[in-house]
């Protein structure tokens, strides 16, 4: 492929040197103090209200997302029931009790199983209704707003609905599969079933959002690579995966790592598919968030509820760490 | 006169009507005094009253069902009922369980105020359309009522159950009514072993064979299925003949289901014969400003008419037993069966202990699992197994705690 752009030159996505954050920062010229952090008294005074409005929304972060976090760190090696002044030092046994624990160990597992299915598949989805809808087609408006309406309506009468949609004697999905000769799928009451449903429904919600991001990451996609790309004989799947998907990474990386975050979140869908008192299976399709909410506010445990949140949050950290590392060297 | 704020906190939406009206009057006779009322969902409740107990924000007159309110207690953070008010609560006004419910070792901390009591709901045009007289009086007839209550479709299935059981649901509920089928088998959730010292009392005789009565109402006799509607829901619809539960049903047949023929039966004897009573006592928090003015109100709440109405209006059983409720009875007769007066007829009371929500909750859990287990059905191994594995995990959270006495 030895084409090249119209001005002649070819190019090039931006490199991790150039985008990379410089640290220490640029000595400063003579003349200027530094006052903070290596900002001289002309650059604070030029920049002063924008530090300003910085300093407001960072407070706010380190007071609803840092402050809640170190408590829940201090909290995990504690034994507290939320009622008694006294709060007793543990150590790990919180962390030891809870890796024997099978409701944390099958919340571990449906949790992980969730976001495996529910990441991969509506990322995949989302990216086959996008490529039509980046092009600009007939219709385009109604086609987005028919996919994102499920992703801005409120998620509890979304699952309620999902709830008779799923009813294995009457429900639309049963009857959907035996159409094509499937019997009737016990979908809230089996467990694995159940897992199964809310899976289903979160593909459905999510898969909205995601398409919006792909549509505006491919339209960001410069004509000339594909129009390159298929002067050099390359089209349909070829242009897709030696183009767009390599351009389309970075969109792919953020994406990934938003549904990931989000999957590892689920609560409602199962609070309410899978945990009323009509005909599902309780506990049983039990999700991280879930076993945390149950161990911290119905059995007053929150020191192990803690220690849970806390390996909860390393395993997000550690995924997100990973998908950045895995895509981002994709992307250069 | 300075203006007094009263608040009363309640986690049964249901009986708000009762305390508005107890808040009127009494406000129209201590014009001075201002009272609020506020109750929510009860897991919401129960909530809110963890969080706002220790920061002393909680409300003035607080209803606390006895088996959470030991914490609290224990904590310092309900204080004692004076003396007046202890001695009318060991008065004759109230039986020895009720009493006991609203005291911790030898001191009265609250009034006993309601109870939720089990019994037995049959729809009575379907007892007559199978032949059957009167509802089941021991264990065994009660399935074998069932078995000819039941009524299948075209496919076979389950069209309308012979008895409505819990076979799922959120929380500590199908382990409560386990334990309410299990107890005239001789079983109990929790045995106590030693004064505050307790073990799993379900991993015998008892429970095992409440456990093969669901596997077989399931899978072998097909008398309740898991893809029909349950409890008071199918009850009021007619797509079960027989459910167990509180007196609360009355009340929303009264609302939901005005034409629906049905009466209220005992809970069914086999070795011994008795049910649940879950005793909600009203308390005073440690915050209250005025102590005595939400005293007053609490005994100014427990008067007759007020009693006579958390029946009659609402449907939960009053705990003064020196009530007349004559009134109640003429009108809805059903109430009977919640009140029965037969020396042999035991109204049993789950143990006050901080575990016992996780303890029912998590044992729930693999009640749930089980009821969907086929191959648990006939299989007397498996069944003792699992009952076995699920005791093992109660005698491990009491152990944690240091409740546990063999």
């Amino acid at each position: 492929m030895g084409s090249t752009a119209s001005n002649g030159s070819k190019p090039r996505p931006l490199g991790r040197a150039q985008r990379k954050w410089r640290w220490p920062p640029p000595r400063v010229t003579a003349g200027h103090t530094p006052l903070l952090l290596g900002a001289s008294r002309s650059t604070l005074a030029r920049y002063g209200f924008c530090y300003l409005m910085l300093a407001f929304p960072a407070l706010l972060f380190i007071v609803f997302r840092i402050v809640p976090i170190a408590e829940t760190l201090r909290l995990s090696v504690l034994n507290w029931d939320l009622i008694s002044a006294t709060k007793p030092f543990v150590g790990l046994d919180n962390f030891r009790a809870l890796l024997q624990d099978p409701n944390f160990l099958l919340a571990l597992s449906n949790t992980t199983t969730f976001a495996a299915v529910t990441v991969t598949a509506s990322v995949l989805l989302a990216l086959l209704v996008a490529l039509p809808l980046a092009r600009r087609v007939r219709w385009e408006g109604l086609y987005q707003l028919f996919y994102f309406l499920p992703f801005v309506a409120p998620t509890v009468p979304e699952a309620v609905a999902w709830k008779w949609i799923c009813d294995t004697r009457n429900g639309l999905l049963n009857y959907l599969l035996s159409l094509v000769g499937v019997g009737p799928v016990p979908w809230l009451i089996e467990p694995r079933a159940t897992l199964w449903a809310v899976m289903i429904m979160s593909v459905w919600k999510t898969l909205g959002y995601n398409m919006v991001l792909f549509i505006v990451g491919l339209r960001a996609i410069p004509a000339e690579y594909t129009e390159a790309g298929l002067i050099d004989g390359a089209a349909g799947w070829r242009l897709f995966r030696h183009i767009t998907l390599p351009l389309l990474m970075p969109t792919v990386l953020l994406i990934t790592v938003i549904s990931t975050i989000s999957a590892y979140n689920v609560f409602t869908q199962v609070y309410v598919l899978a945990s009323d008192i009509q005909g599902s299976p309780a506990g049983l399709a039990r999700v991280l968030i879930y076993d945390i909410f149950e161990n911290a506010f119905r059995f007053y445990r929150m020191g192990y509820a803690s220690a849970e949140a806390t390996i909860f949050f390393v395993i997000v950290l550690c995924l997100t760490l990973a998908q950045f590392r895995v895509l981002r060297s994709q992307t250069e | 006169m300075p203006v007094v704020n009263l608040s009363i906190w309640g986690g049964y939406p249901e009986i708000a009507p009762v305390y508005q009206r107890a808040a009127d009057a009494y406000q129209q006779a201590h014009p001075n005094v201002k009272v609020t009322v506020l109750t929510t969902d009860l897991r919401d409740y129960e909530r809110k009253l963890a969080a706002s107990l220790p920061s002393d924000t909680a409300g003035n007159v607080l209803e606390v069902e006895a088996s959470t309110v030991e914490r609290y207690l224990e904590a310092g953070l309900i204080p004692k009922a004076p003396a007046d008010l202890a001695q009318f609560v060991r008065s004759r006004s109230f039986n020895k369980s009720a009493q006991d419910a609203a005291s911790l070792a030898s001191d009265v901390y609250g009034v006993p105020w309601f109870a939720g009591v089990g019994a037995l709901y049959y729809n009575t045009d379907m007892f007559k359309e199978a032949g059957l007289s009167g509802p089941p009086k021991t264990m065994d007839e009660l399935m074998a009522f069932a078995k000819k209550l039941v009524r299948t479709d075209a496919q076979g299935r389950v069209a309308r159950s012979g008895i409505s059981l819990r076979l799922f649901g959120a929380g500590s509920g199908v382990a409560e009514k386990f334990a309410i089928l299990m107890w005239p088998r001789g079983g109990e959730l929790l045995t106590r072993s030693a004064p505050g010292k307790y073990r799993a009392g379900y991993d015998n005789d008892a429970g095992r064979a409440t456990m093969k009565m669901h596997l077989d109402a399931v899978f072998v006799d097909k008398i309740d299925s898991l893809d029909i509607k349950h409890d008071a829901e199918a009850f009021e619809l007619g797509q079960t003949a027989m459910f167990e539960r509180e007196s609360w049903v009355i009340g929303d047949i009264q609302k939901n289901a005005p034409t629906l023929k049905y009466l209220t039966a005992p809970i069914p004897r086999d070795k011994r014969w008795g049910t649940i009573l879950g005793v909600v006592s009203l308390y005073v928090s440690r915050s209250a400003a005025n102590p005595e003015v939400a005293w007053d109100f609490v005994k100014f709440l427990t008067q007759p008419q007020f009693e006579r109405q958390l029946l009659g209006d609402v449907g939960w059983i009053p705990l003064r037993q020196d009530v007349n409720l004559d009134p109640v009875f003429a009108k809805s007769p059903q109430y009977k069966a919640f009140l029965v007066k037969d020396k042999d007829y035991v109204y049993w009371s789950m143990p006050s202990i901080k575990d016992f929500d996780e303890i029912e909750t998590k044992l729930a859990s693999r009640l749930v699992a089980a009821y969907r287990d086929r191959t648990l059905a006939g299989n007397p191994a498996a069944i003792a197994s699992m009952l076995h594995a699920a005791a093992e995990e109660t005698n491990g959270i009491l152990k944690r705690d240091g409740l546990y006495g063999e």
